[in-house]
């Protein structure tokens, strides 16, 4: 039994600043070089021409999925200590659209818009005063917002307890979910690319 | 012959498909009521005795706020319900994996002997919980040392100091100190103090263990 080393208290408080910040720079690092420090790179995968962002994303999620389940399969990781967070389903879905939204307009999502911020683009920074304003504004409105907040609380579930089926079976389907999602993407891509007749890049 | 040549995006999403399908028969990642244990390395901590924890240890701990563990209860619910220690969870031995208990948590468990207590240890140890320990002799010897300290009347001065100590630690838990020459009756079946916070002790929903923030 090793991981999560923080939970295991391999180290303390202090030094776990130190590795998030590592970690964060590394997340930025790969964001810029996956191309997510460009408002038109972003904002293209609305207009369906070019879908990196779905692709990486969904990359991510599969690796890391993949990753907890195995290590934890072998032993190395001790799931049950893996932070879930709550499931507020309707605030949740509510929250998803808002970002959403945001993304759409402003082409950015909050880390990408760090990236782009942080290598020196306008929008990006335009785009970080915006969210500051966005936590400023729902701190202030927070009271009138609280009873809508922690509604439809399902507490900490995951899809395999939710469904009642093995952790295996979800694994397997999100993995068949994601290659399914990749080839798909691909085929848009081309579509798309050729019908509005540029290249974007 | 014609060679299958495949791409790294081709390969890449050969082997997500492969751990998929694997993933399949790979069995539950949360281990589940099985556990494995090292039986050396157990009976060693057991020759050490650092796992246990005296009462008055634990009555210093919750007079001056200090107690960074939880306080499990593993009798029923019932003798619960009569009597425990202040901020004291009951998690019955039965119900000891249901209970959302933290690999990484320090556990204090107690029982009415000890037995018990030493049992779930065992089961706690087992499924590689990291800090579990033991309150000594249990809450009989919690009654006898701390709420119902008693002192002959052939003690010492030493020993009187002593007893005054007590009965400051017994009085603040609601027992009842019993000096020789005490009113109280031996034979008088004592009863057990209601079940009451004294002040100062942290109280059992809030976790006294600081939480460690968490999430996104």
């Amino acid at each position: 039994m090793n991981a999560p080393f923080f939970k295991f208290d391999y180290f303390g408080e202090e030094t776990s600043l130190i590795v998030a910040f590592i970690i964060g720079i590394g997340f930025g690092f790969f964001l810029e070089r996956a191309g997510f420090g460009s408002g038109r790179k972003l904002a293209a995968q609305f207009y369906l021409t070019d879908l990196t962002v779905f692709k990486v994303m969904f990359t991510a999620i599969v690796t890391a999925m993949v990753g907890l389940f195995w290590l934890s399969v072998l032993g190395i990781v001790d799931l049950s200590l893996v932070y879930v967070s709550n499931t507020f389903l309707v605030p949740q879905i509510v929250g998803g659209l808002i970002l959403g939204v945001g993304f759409v307009i402003g082409g950015y999502c909050p880390g990408t818009s760090c990236v782009a911020a942080s290598t020196g683009k306008y929008d990006g920074m335009i785009y970080l005063l915006g969210i500051i304003a966005g936590i400023f504004v729902f701190g202030e409105a927070f009271p009138l917002l609280k009873d809508f907040y922690s509604s439809s609380a399902m507490g900490k579930v995951t899809l395999p307890q939710l469904f009642g089926v093995s952790y295996g079976l979800v694994v397997f389907l999100v993995i068949l979910m994601a290659l399914g999602g990749f080839v798909g993407a691909e085929w848009v891509e081309k579509k798309f690319s050729a019908k509005s007749g540029e290249v974007r890049k | 012959m014609k060679t299958l040549k495949l791409s790294l995006h081709q390969s890449l999403a050969l082997v997500a498909g492969l751990l998929g399908i694997l993933a399949l028969v790979a069995g539950n990642p949360y281990k589940g009521n099985t556990a494995t244990m090292n039986v050396k390395e157990l009976g060693l901590l057991v020759e050490k005795e650092t796992d246990h924890i005296s009462v008055e240890e634990l009555a210093d701990w919750l007079i001056q706020g200090k107690a960074d563990s939880r306080l499990i209860d593993v009798r029923s619910e019932k003798e619960f319900a009569e009597y425990h220690i202040p901020s004291a969870e009951n998690i019955p031995v039965g119900s000891l994996f249901d209970a959302e208990l933290m690999r990484n948590e320090k556990l204090l468990l107690y029982s009415e002997g000890g037995i018990h207590a030493a049992q779930a240890w065992f089961l706690l140890k087992a499924q590689q919980f990291k800090h579990v320990y033991i309150l000594r002799d249990g809450l009989a010897e919690w009654k006898d040392k701390i709420l119902f300290p008693s002192i002959s009347d052939s003690a010492s001065s030493e020993e009187t100091l002593a007893f005054e100590k007590r009965k400051f630690v017994s009085n603040y838990f609601g027992g009842t100190p019993m000096s020789g020459t005490s009113s109280v009756s031996q034979t008088k079946q004592l009863a057990v103090p209601k079940i009451q916070m004294p002040s100062g002790v942290p109280s059992p929903t809030g976790s006294p263990k600081k939480k460690k923030k968490e999430g996104c």
